[in-house]
């Protein structure tokens, strides 16, 4: 009896302690965050044909990934680290540890590793392995409307490791500039750091935000991109992403360009209904994307839901593409090329 | 008997820690004003002290609260108005994160001998984790705080409300010290000395 009211003046104590915090100014020690993601996908041509970065299982309960990340800020430093497990957070995002292409076994896990120091209240100068702060969708399942990828997504970068400074003119307008690895997507150089990226943010009336960028080198080739969202009212919001991006000379030629538009409008407090309207088009020349041929292009429209029930997340969603030419890779399920694809899922996404 | 005495002393820690945890509900401090919108509302005796005076003296406090925003005066005769936000955080210890911030109007109105001070339109902006694992404002979703409880369920509500009664309430006392003219107080715990000479 003893031993159990000792227990539970520890259990309360406990919790009063931890609900002191709640009301504590200042920053708490390690802030954890991350989620976990799963799916069900079906394609109608029975075999996977729409190139999307993720959701790629035919017919199968597949995972995603489980992401954890970690910042701490003291004072003006802060560090980030993000892991991630799963396929969505191995292979399909980050590369090997060792950059053999087929060791899919040695992954580093890191989305984001870096350090970063606020200088003043409106200057910070960040270095390490970060997220491209290219294009309107991002690897975690939690920064996406829709649960399959758009062209755009898929074809630009993931991760820029560099070094880069911002400096906030006001809240409405900031400007970044940095220097980053020769190469996309690669926890190290190919030897030099000779990629130029800035980004200059923009946030004309309340509620519109919009990125305008650009990443330029020797090996990286050079993209610029839009990237923007507009909450016009509390039910209706309205983003686009166009991009246009053009292979450096000894890597090849043409490249890709491409627009994105994504209206979306809450039904209710917990449902969302979204449409990604999509052109895609692989340029002439020998760069070659995941996505239709050179010189050819391709349109795509995805129909997604979000029902949130808390930190959870039900998607179901439905996609069609259809391409310009028969031979852009599209098969039937008899194997026949087609111009059509279509595919439905079902997701769930647990954010915390 | 005595484990009977250790029993009874058991017992009135746990009713003295769960009397703390009625008081911890600190949302309770805050009522709603003529509008049915939330405030925190003192009116504050301070006698032979003249409005000029409790004016200089608020002001200083406004400009002090909060150094990224300047005081205005006030349409009203002796009253300024000055704002900021808070951050509001979910979770509790490891998982403890910024929920988003609130947004807040400071108002202090003087008059000969006594002051009202009030925190009122306080609007929640919600935070999103960016890609790069940083907690950053929705861009344009704002919720004024009595219409949260539609919007996140009563659950995150409670909490944010506690979180603002309870900055409410620390903003009261620092307004109470400088309207006092009281320096502020430092704790300083006594250094530990030991001689190591004689043993």
């Amino acid at each position: 009896m003893k031993k159990r009211l000792l227990l539970l003046s520890f259990f309360t104590a406990s919790v009063l302690a931890a609900s002191a915090q709640d009301t504590t100014k200042s920053d708490p020690p390690l802030i954890i965050s991350g989620s976990v993601d799963t799916y069900y996908k079906y394609d109608f041509s029975k075999h996977s044909n729409i190139p999307t970065s993720f959701a790629s299982d035919q017919n199968s309960i597949s995972i995603g990934m489980i992401d954890l990340g970690l910042k701490k800020k003291v004072g003006k430093a802060a560090f980030v680290g993000e892991l991630s497990f799963g396929p969505r957070g191995q292979y399909q995002s980050v590369p090997n540890g060792d950059g053999a292409a087929l060791n899919a076994n040695n992954s580093f896990h890191i989305q984001n590793l870096y350090v970063s120091y606020d200088v003043t209240d409106k200057f910070n100068l960040t270095g390490g392995y970060m997220a491209t702060f290219m294009g309107y969708e991002v690897i975690s399942p939690v920064g996406n409307f829709n649960y399959s990828t758009s062209y755009l997504f898929t074809n630009g970068p993931f991760q820029n490791p560099g070094f880069k400074a911002t400096y906030a003119f006001a809240s409405t307008v900031s400007l970044m500039a940095g220097i980053f690895n020769d190469t996309w997507n690669a926890y190290n150089s190919a030897g030099k750091m000779n990629t130029f990226g800035a980004q200059l943010m923009v946030s004309p009336v309340k509620g519109w935000t919009a990125y305008l960028n650009v990443l330029s080198g020797e090996v990286s080739g050079t993209e610029f991109d839009l990237t923007t969202s507009y909450q016009i009212t509390d039910a209706f919001k309205l983003g686009l992403n166009a991009a246009d991006f053009k292979p450096a000379a000894v890597v090849g030629t043409g490249g890709f360009t491409g627009v994105a538009l994504y209206p979306q409008i809450a039904v209710s407090k917990d449902v969302t209904l979204g449409l990604r309207g999509e052109y895609f088009k692989t340029k002439n020349g020998t760069y070659l994307t995941a996505g239709p041929a050179p010189g050819s292009s391709v349109v795509a429209g995805t129909l997604t839901a979000n029902i949130k029930a808390g930190p959870l997340t039900l998607i179901p969603e439905f996609r069609f593409d259809n391409t310009k030419d028969v031979n852009d890779g599209f098969t039937t399920s008899s194997g026949l090329a087609t111009k059509k694809a279509s595919q439905i899922l079902v997701a769930a996404v647990y954010a915390f | 008997m005595p484990y009977l005495y250790n029993m009874k002393k058991i017992f009135f820690s746990l009713v003295c820690l769960f009397c703390v945890q009625v008081v911890s509900a600190q949302k309770d401090s805050l009522a709603f004003d003529e509008g049915n919108n939330y405030i925190y509302y003192r009116v504050i005796d301070k006698p032979a002290l003249n409005a000029d005076t409790l004016y200089k003296r608020a002001w200083a406090f406004a400009a002090a609260f909060n150094r990224l925003a300047k005081p205005a005066k006030g349409q009203v005769e002796n009253t300024l108005n000055t704002s900021g936000k808070l951050l509001v955080y979910t979770g509790v210890s490891l998982m403890r994160k910024e929920g988003g911030e609130i947004s807040y109007t400071l108002n202090i109105q003087t008059k000969e001998d006594r002051y009202r001070y009030r925190i009122s339109n306080f609007v929640f902006k919600p935070y999103q984790r960016d890609r790069f694992g940083n907690m950053v404002p929705i861009p344009g979703v704002e919720v004024p705080l009595e219409k949260m409880e539609v919007k996140y369920g009563k659950k995150y509500t409670d909490n944010y409300l506690d979180q603002v009664a309870a900055f409410s309430i620390n903003a009261y006392a620092k307004l109470k010290i400088a309207m006092d003219k009281l320096p502020a107080t430092v704790k300083t715990e006594p250094v530990k000395k030991i001689s190591t000479q004689n043993w």
